[in-house]
């Protein structure tokens, strides 16, 4: 079940065209998964044209031209979907939510890291990284902090990182002051879409010694 | 008197809303079904000052302000198909058209590589091939089953389905193919639906 959802102000900026890129993609997939949330946005947009479109403008003589020339266009069919609707990992498929279906075809290949962790970056021209990132089960990230924001979307299966549980569908936010370490115990592991925008801060241990290169890992 | 003259017109703006929403609504089919000029031309008219006026706000550069209209307009005109009356109104349609446009344009200005682009957050102007939430088909019935239930479909819905659903066409090239109306299209996809959604809870 769906515990974690974006704010009403995440959703409205998203509604508005005004969240960042990257926010609004992870934001598109959780509503892809979350009737609740895509019934919300639903509910902006129709508030919205009507505070942009219901007060009258007077009109200018330039569009009738543009009328004219808009009316000798042909009709047109709308976009297709053309994509890979499935990431594949060690013959493994996973299925995706629509808006990032396109992007399956787009990860730069699987690489696999420390504590049966699998990540494949996707590079999607915005600040900070994107990556899909699958946990083995007893796979787990060394407990770490955060400088700047971290957003997960649970994609498949479910994990937890000492602060709580996560099912698939939840939409979570972390900041400097959470410090956890993600694990799961799942038989099927999990797959996350994650987005970083400065590097985790490792927090313990060895794991410690990885801060110097942790843009290596994950930024 | 002249007071309750003004409160007369006001209650009578109260509920034109209603009815600009109906206008338009039957204008944006006359579009899809027949390529009315005279019904585009009232939404035209209606839309295009207002999208202007949130295009000058957003853009704040009239020549790329009327960009964004062109090019919102010329979707209207192009995919009237696309609306769906059940999932909102006219004026949300056409405001979220504007919206993506203005985010596809932004991100350009930026120069950025179209790496995230509008369609992929807000499928508005997108084909829908299986309309999503209507029927989770394969979630609940194996394919053998929907084979069974689409062979009882009557033939004339059978082909859109068919069409559509696994072939992968969108309605307007079935209304092309099949040289039906969009309209008897839709028609026919939604009572074959209805149908199998029938027969499906039958089932269970």
């Amino acid at each position: 079940m769906i515990n974690l959802h974006p704010t009403d102000e995440q959703l409205l900026q998203f509604a508005q065209g005004l969240a960042s890129p990257g926010l609004s993609l992870i934001i598109a997939a959780h509503m892809d998964m979350c009737g609740k949330c895509a019934a919300r946005v639903a509910q902006f947009e129709g508030r919205l044209a009507e505070q942009a479109l219901s007060h009258p403008q007077a009109a200018e003589p330039e569009l009738q031209k543009m009328l004219d020339s808009i009316m000798a266009l042909p009709a047109q069919t709308g976009v297709k979907p053309d994509c890979a609707t499935f990431l594949e990992l060690d013959g493994r498929k996973f299925a995706l939510p629509r808006s990032l279906q396109r992007y399956a075809g787009k990860i730069s290949g699987w690489s696999h890291m420390v504590g049966k962790l699998w990540q494949a970056r996707v590079d999607l021209g915005i600040e900070g990284r994107a990556d899909f990132i699958y946990m083995e089960k007893g796979g787990s990230v060394p407990e770490h902090t955060h400088k700047g924001n971290e957003l997960t979307l649970v994609l498949d299966g479910e994990f937890s990182d000492g602060l709580n549980h996560y099912d698939t569908g939840d939409f979570i936010r972390c900041d400097g002051q959470h410090t956890h370490m993600p694990h799961t115990e799942a038989d099927e592991g999990c797959l996350v879409f994650s987005l970083l925008d400065q590097p985790l801060h490792f927090t313990s241990g060895l794991a410690r010694l990885l801060n110097p290169f942790s843009h290596l890992f994950f930024k | 008197m002249l007071v309750g003259i003004q409160l007369d017109n006001r209650q009578s703006q109260g509920t034109a809303p209603i009815d600009v929403a109906d206008e338009m609504s039957l204008c944006l089919q006359e579009v899809a079904l027949q390529r009315c000029q005279a019904s585009f031309a009232r939404l035209f008219n209606y839309f295009a000052p207002r999208v202007r006026s949130y295009a000058l706000k957003q853009m704040g550069n009239e020549a790329v302000a009327m960009e964004l209209v062109q090019e919102t307009l010329t979707n209207v005109w192009q995919k009237a198909h696309l609306f769906d009356a059940e999932k909102g109104s006219p004026s949300t349609w056409i405001f979220t058209i504007a919206r993506n446009i203005r985010f596809d344009m932004l991100r350009k200005q930026q120069n950025r590589k179209e790496d995230i682009c509008a369609d992929d957050l807000w499928p508005v102007l997108c084909e829908q091939t299986a309309a999503p939430g209507e029927l989770g088909l394969d979630q609940q019935v194996t394919l053998d089953q929907v084979g069974q239930l689409f062979e009882a479909l009557p033939d004339k819905q059978r082909q859109v389905i068919e069409a559509i659903y696994v072939q992968g066409k969108s309605q307007q090239e079935v209304a092309e193919s099949l040289g039906i109306p969009l309209g008897t299209v839709k028609s026919r996809t939604r009572l074959a639906l209805q149908r199998l959604k029938e027969m499906l809870s039958e089932d269970d």
